[in-house]
């Protein structure tokens, strides 16, 4: 029976995982331990839900409501001295919850500091823009939408960034295969010479393992068996490695090693 | 009488040199490849190192240049995305009869390591090349063989009539 | 002969034939002096542009989703693709992250090696960039000298690891390999030249006339716009943001070695410009510093953690567990514990971080790449507008935009 494969997580699998393995969890702290943290979280805990906040590998880690994202933000930059969004994208966990994870990585330079906020939102449901407080977010978002198909509200040019503006797909969900689907295999032939194109092109080499048929060197050939390095090529030509023509080329001067200078020390 | 005396037969007894239209124009072909600027990523810097200094194409008769209509090499230098495949056609579409390309680099030559949903799977699928040039990326003297190889290629090339198109696309 | 085929002149979204003065030129995305594969729809009124639209994406390789698919060593080698001018700081700023992640310590003679790997990278960037900034403004000659500089700092590189551009010079746990022995002498010699070269850059180009009407005035970034554009590294100091996260947040054994930081106010491309030198002056005083603390330290390069890095080579060949560890972590890959980490490190173009989520697998859940370069080229739109058109050409230069990085 071939085995099972979900496909709503097309991701490259371990093919091994012991039964009683258990996965260690990088630490959690307390934000009670860092007083710059726990200020900032009290001002955020005073205006909006909290789901959850904790220190992980020194970045206080927040996790609020989809829907107060812009105020939050807005709190933290406007009161809390964290002027830059240094990064936001979001993570899919479509298989496992159906939801997506909306993170915003924040970066405090006054106090030295970096904290993360993390939302999640349904698959179909759409997130407030941050572009109008700090710009950065203009390409971030346009960039989620398009690995993701997050739609983001508000945003004033929600296009495609990375990939081509008729693509079809989002490349980063799970469900999508690492080296594409039938749409991006015949993507530039399509594009380029038309469909009708198709059969004479061909189908892609996706095989990084292809072997040449006539090497006996490095490749056994199973079931007929040659003595090492046998040519089996059956009289087809092969093209010999030549580094300049035999009989010299016409007025050009034949390289004298005898007359160059040798280099020996190359900082002189 | 007279005095001074030129041995015809002799090799460089008068600057002529008698040889076929072919082989002439094959010669001016051959020592003046100008190649078109196609950096796309990593190996166009090792192209950017061979124009420079240390490795220095120009007195070899290989010049980079930036528009394809005086270009009559293409060094495909770098990954070739699906996005960008429309764009590599249409410029080699502008370049000059005749014409040759090399791939270099794995990326361009059959997508290399970039086995993904966004990489065109070698540039052959786009344009023809005459020359695929292995690494990753490929080192300046390794680009100064493959254009050593072309110039033995085009050398062998009859040169008196247009170029016979070099796949059905 | 040419078959036909369907290209056919296309513009997203853009009217070419129109009734009013505005023109829209293409710019890119194969332009000699676009660094890469970047496209500008510029919308002009005679010579000035009233709007840019960047277009990216021309080098978008997949590389956040070949993160997902592979075991994480497997990843580094990627890595070097992203910035490959300064492939090194690529692989350090993945390590680094990764053993954060892991929570492991690094023996201290890789930490100096490190060191070396990634100041000889950022002088080597820098030097690129002086390099094409200086050919795309006109200089010839300082593209010839800066390369021939950098050509040096490649064979020291290639001394150590065997390639010139993608290094792959750093591992998980520490570094692959010792310094060769002709190692410090040949990067000491090119230390004491390079004082020397820098200010033969230096008498090309301060106070070229042409070099200054390009360079001063034009781009200038507000402090506002930097900070709101997520700007990093140089273009968020010359806007007067002193943020160097050597200096602010250390990694590695830059909280052991002395340099500045310089910063400047100004915010336009000549500020950037001498930012970039004085951060070569900076980088060889910190190589120098460096360099004297290899000597003493214990032979060991790796970090000893069994579970997640191989055991050193001889290990691996004569003890059992070591190669039966090792066989595991090369097939199967390691398994860092479950956690999220965001790891920034100061590359030669500014903030390099990454976003690691693990889940306990051999394969990152997620791994987000954040590159400076992306928001370098995401501020030209706000930047653009007022400029004119050879502007276009020096802001590019000075923002140090590299496409493997902002498409990754």
């Amino acid at each position: 029976m071939r085995a099972y494969t979900p496909k709503d997580d097309v991701q490259k699998k371990s093919y091994y995982t012991d039964r009683f393995w258990v996965a260690p969890q990088v630490p959690k702290y307390d934000v009670s331990q860092d007083a710059v943290f726990a200020a900032d979280l009290e001002a955020i805990k005073a205006k909006f839900d909290v789901l959850d906040a904790y220190i992980q590998v020194n970045q206080m880690v927040v996790v609020i409501h989809a829907n107060d994202n812009y105020a939050v933000l807005e709190l933290l930059k406007n009161e809390r001295e964290y002027p830059q969004l240094s990064e936001m994208s979001a993570i899919d966990w479509l298989a496992s919850e159906g939801k997506f994870e909306i993170f915003y990585q924040m970066l405090s330079m006054a106090k030295r500091k970096r904290l993360r906020i993390k939302c999640k939102i349904d698959e179909k449901e759409a997130i407030q823009s941050v572009e109008k407080l700090f710009r950065s977010a203009d390409w971030s978002e346009r960039e989620m939408y398009d690995m993701f198909g997050v739609v983001v509200n508000n945003h004033p040019f929600m296009k495609r960034i990375l990939m081509p503006e008729d693509w079809e797909g989002f490349p980063l969900r799970k469900t999508y295969p690492l080296q594409g689907d039938e749409f991006a295999a015949w993507y530039e032939v399509d594009r380029i010479f038309g469909k009708e194109a198709r059969e004479i092109i061909g189908p892609e080499n996706r095989d990084p393992a292809r072997v040449d048929r006539y090497d006996t060197q490095r490749f056994s050939r199973l079931g007929h068996e040659v003595p090492f390095g046998t040519d089996i090529s059956q009289g087809e030509p092969d093209t010999p490695l030549v580094y300049q023509e035999q009989k010299g080329v016409f007025m050009i001067e034949k390289f004298d090693a005898e007359k160059s200078v040798v280099i020996s020390d190359r900082h002189r | 009488m007279a005095q001074h005396q030129v041995n015809y037969l002799k090799d460089g007894g008068l600057p002529v040199a008698l040889t076929t239209i072919d082989k002439v124009v094959n010669w001016g072909r051959s020592n003046s490849i100008w190649a078109l600027t196609y950096g796309l990523a990593c190996c166009g810097i090792e192209m950017m190192a061979s124009g420079a200094s240390r490795y220095d194409f120009d007195r070899f008769g290989t010049i980079f240049r930036a528009s394809p209509r005086q270009a009559e090499l293409m060094v495909v230098a770098g990954t070739l995305t699906k996005k960008h495949a429309e764009f590599i056609r249409r410029l080699y579409d502008q370049m000059t009869e005749p014409k040759w390309v090399i791939s270099m680099g794995s990326c361009a030559n059959t997508g290399g390591m970039f086995n993904t949903y966004s990489t065109v799977q070698g540039v052959d699928r786009v344009i023809p090349v005459d020359l695929y040039l292995p690494g990753c990326a490929p080192r300046p003297e390794t680009l100064q063989y493959a254009v050593m190889m072309l110039q033995q290629k085009i050398r062998k090339e009859p040169a008196s009539r247009a170029q016979k198109p070099k796949r059905l696309m | 002969m040419q078959q036909s085929n369907r290209l056919r002149p296309f513009f997203e979204n853009i009217t070419f034939d129109r009734a009013d003065n505005e023109m829209i030129l293409n710019f890119g995305p194969q332009h000699p002096s676009a660094h890469g594969q970047l496209r500008l729809m510029l919308h002009m009124q005679q010579e000035q542009i009233t709007k840019a639209h960047p277009d990216i994406g021309y080098l978008h390789r997949g590389m956040e989703k070949m993160a997902e698919n592979m075991i994480y060593n497997e990843f580094m080698p990627t890595t070097d693709r992203m910035d490959y001018i300064a492939s090194s700081s690529n692989n350090y700023g993945f390590a680094l992250a990764v053993e954060k992640l892991i929570g492991l310590d690094v023996p201290r003679r890789a930490k100096v090696i490190r060191m070396l790997l990634l100041e000889v990278n950022r002088l080597m960037s820098h030097l690129f960039w002086l390099a094409t900034t200086a050919l795309d403004i006109g200089a010839m000659t300082v593209f010839l000298f800066a390369f021939r500089e950098r050509e040096y700092l490649m064979d020291l590189v290639e001394d150590y690891c065997g390639a010139r551009l993608t290094h792959a010079a750093i591992r998980i746990g520490g570094v692959p390999l010792d310094l060769p022995d002709n190692f410090m002498d040949d990067l000491r010699k090119f230390l004491d030249k390079l004082p020397e070269n820098i200010k033969d850059y230096e008498d090309l180009l301060d106070t070229n006339r042409i070099w200054l009407m390009r360079m001063e005035n034009v781009g200038v970034i507000s402090k506002e716009m930097a900070l709101s554009w997520g700007c990093s590294g140089v273009m968020l100091r010359a806007s007067g943001v002193a943020w160097d996260i050597r200096k602010e947040e250390p990694y590695e054994l830059y909280d052991e070695v002395e340099f500045n930081v310089p910063v400047s106010d100004k915010g336009d491309n000549y500020a950037r410009y001498k930012l970039y030198m004085a951060e070569m002056r900076e980088s060889a005083k910190i190589l120098y510093q460096v360099i004297d603390m290899y000597e003493g330290t214990s032979t060991e390069l790796m970090a000893h953690a069994p579970q997640y890095i191989s055991a050193p080579k001889l290990d691996i060949m004569t003890q059992n567990y070591a190669l039966m560890q090792h066989f595991v972590l090369v097939t199967q890959g390691m398994r860092p514990p479950v956690g999220e980490v965001y790891i920034p490190t100061e590359s030669p173009k500014g903030e390099l971080g990454y976003y690691i989520n693990s889940q306990g697998g051999p394969y990152p859940y997620r791994l987000k790449l954040r590159a400076p370069s992306f928001w370098h080229t995401g501020i030209l739109t706000d930047l653009l507008p007022g400029h004119y058109i050879p502007d276009v050409v020096s802001i590019i230069g000075t923002t140090n935009i590299v496409f493997g990085e902002v498409d990754r």
